[in-house]
């Protein structure tokens, strides 16, 4: 009998996913729309993760090692799922790989782990994004703090950073769900900036700060060793003056209106469900909610998709730290291996 | 204080929903001539906006100096200062959160506003003992009346 689980997405979900099936003895099938393995954390080169500042490798290399080695997983890049059949208890996947035409692989069981994109600040034009030079997202913030070159478009070293947090998030124009990791990512940045800069104020502009958890002391830290500024309030509108960035909000804490210059804006952009998301919905014929994740058929149980055989893992379900989104994978692998084991098992813990 | 009232209802006094502006924001010239047409008095009235231009440590750092005020910086602003405070319970412009944000972004024009209240601190301490992040409001409070009474 086949016995082999199909991975959808090889970000941190996807490779726990597949490195625990495969250590389980279950082969897997690790299938990944872009070209190289790793996910958001990767693709947008994270320097470091919340709330501790640890490298990013430290958490992504041994689980893209431990699946690029295995001889149970046969990954796929650049490749997507176009069609999935069922039949006599098996799934029948239709593979396209970008340049290699399409191939078909019979797989037991499914675990769709296809994350999450961060939130096109373009589409709230409050914020110029993607017309004014230096508004940036943090995520592109994560590349230029790796590269140790924190600059303005001219060449500037910026003097006064502004963080916006719920960019995309908690507001009913755009996305109305928090994302639950931009306030500590923002913080962290803050820090780092702090580290790197030197001579630098950073003023977070947040409605409430929720790092959540552990992640509370990146809050704390932030004021009382790095000296962060935080004002209440959300920005209204950001003006290009060519050289500066004036960002206007009120401060609710003193009821106060401000106009202020900045030299630098960074967007915390929320967690927004990405094109793979609804194209797994599609071919799995799996529900989303009305956010447009993948609905599992409990709330309180993410892994559970409600179709037989089929698993959910990580930021498609629900906006997610990395440590929540590989405890995810680990967990949707425990119930796809049982399922290839033993399918009267499915549901047994519910 | 009878005169600082005589002269607010001097100044501005054509201005709707007058009590709302501060008396400094109201410029009246006595006499103004705009290229031979008068515009003395209300018809040169300009009354500055309030928005807050700037944020400015300076005032921050000079109560960071003083003793007790070493963790103004330490403040989330959750208000359990304010809450506990046996004055603000009384006095509704005693409000030590508000004070330490006020000096914490720097916002002077503000502090000017409410400047005579900082002194109504008893001292008596219970915000510093309710104080989640240990700010030591109490302590602030006093650095704050130093760091005012040095700028006047």
């Amino acid at each position: 009998m086949n016995e082999s689980v199909l991975v959808i997405g090889g970000g941190p979900a996807g490779l726990r996913a597949a490195a625990d099936l495969a250590d389980l003895g279950t082969s897997v099938v690790l299938v990944e729309r872009r070209n190289e393995l790793g996910g958001a954390p990767i693709r947008w080169k994270y320097k470091t993760l919340a709330p501790e500042l640890r490298p990013t490798e430290e958490v992504m290399d041994p689980m893209i090692a431990a699946v690029e080695s295995h001889p149970l997983v046969k990954v796929y890049r650049d490749s997507v799922v176009e069609r999935v059949s069922r039949a006599a208890g098996n799934f029948h996947i239709t593979l396209r790989t970008n340049g290699a035409g399409a191939r078909e692989i019979p797989v037991r069981a499914i675990v769709a782990a296809t994350g999450f994109e961060h939130f096109d600040a373009s589409r709230d034009p409050r914020y110029e994004y993607g017309r004014a030079a230096n508004v940036i997202g943090i995520h592109e913030l994560e590349g230029m703090l790796k590269e140790s070159r924190v600059v303005c478009k001219d060449g500037r070293k910026p003097k006064r950073i502004a963080f916006i947090f719920c960019v995309g998030s908690r507001d009913r124009a755009t996305n109305p769900w928090c994302c639950t990791v931009c306030c500590g990512v923002s913080i962290k940045q803050g820090i780092e900036l702090k580290r790197l800069l030197g001579d630098v104020e950073i003023y977070n502009i947040y409605i409430d700060i929720r790092t959540f958890g552990l992640w509370e002391q990146l809050y704390w830290t932030s004021m009382e060793e790095y000296g962060l500024n935080f004002i209440r309030g959300r920005v209204s509108q950001i003006y290009d003056t060519g050289t500066q960035l004036l960002v206007k909000g009120e401060d609710t804490l003193v009821r106060g209106p401000f106009e202020v210059l900045m030299d630098m804006v960074v967007l915390a952009v929320g967690i927004a469900p990405g094109e793979g998301t609804a194209q797994a919905a599609k071919v799995l014929d799996l529900n989303c909610n009305s956010f447009g994740f993948l609905q599992p058929r409990h709330p309180n149980v993410h892994y559970d998709s409600g179709k037989e055989g089929v698993f959910l893992a990580g930021a498609c379900v629900a906006p997610m730290s990395i440590e929540e989104a590989i405890l995810a994978g680990s967990a949707a692998a425990m119930q796809a291996a049982k399922f290839v084991r033993e399918p009267a098992l499915q549901g047994a813990a519910d | 204080m009878a005169d600082a009232r005589a002269k607010a209802e001097e100044t501005g006094r054509f201005i709707v929903e007058r009590q709302y502006v501060d008396d400094r924001r109201i410029h009246e010239p006595k006499k103004l001539d705009a290229g031979g047409i008068d515009i003395s008095g209300r018809w040169g009235v300009l009354i500055e906006p309030r928005t807050i231009t700037t944020f400015d440590h300076t005032l921050m750092r000079q109560v960071q100096r003083e003793s007790g005020g070493e963790f103004i910086h330490r403040c989330f602003q959750c208000g359990n200062c304010t809450a506990a405070c046996p004055t603000a319970e009384e006095h509704p412009m005693f409000n030590p959160r508000y004070f330490i944000h006020v000096v914490r972004m720097g916002y002077s024009a503000e502090l000017e506003n409410v400047r005579k209240y900082v002194y109504l601190c008893a001292s008596c301490g219970r915000c510093t003992e309710a104080c989640p992040r240990e700010v030591d409001p109490s302590g602030v409070m006093a650095a704050i009346g130093t760091v005012v009474r040095k700028l006047s």
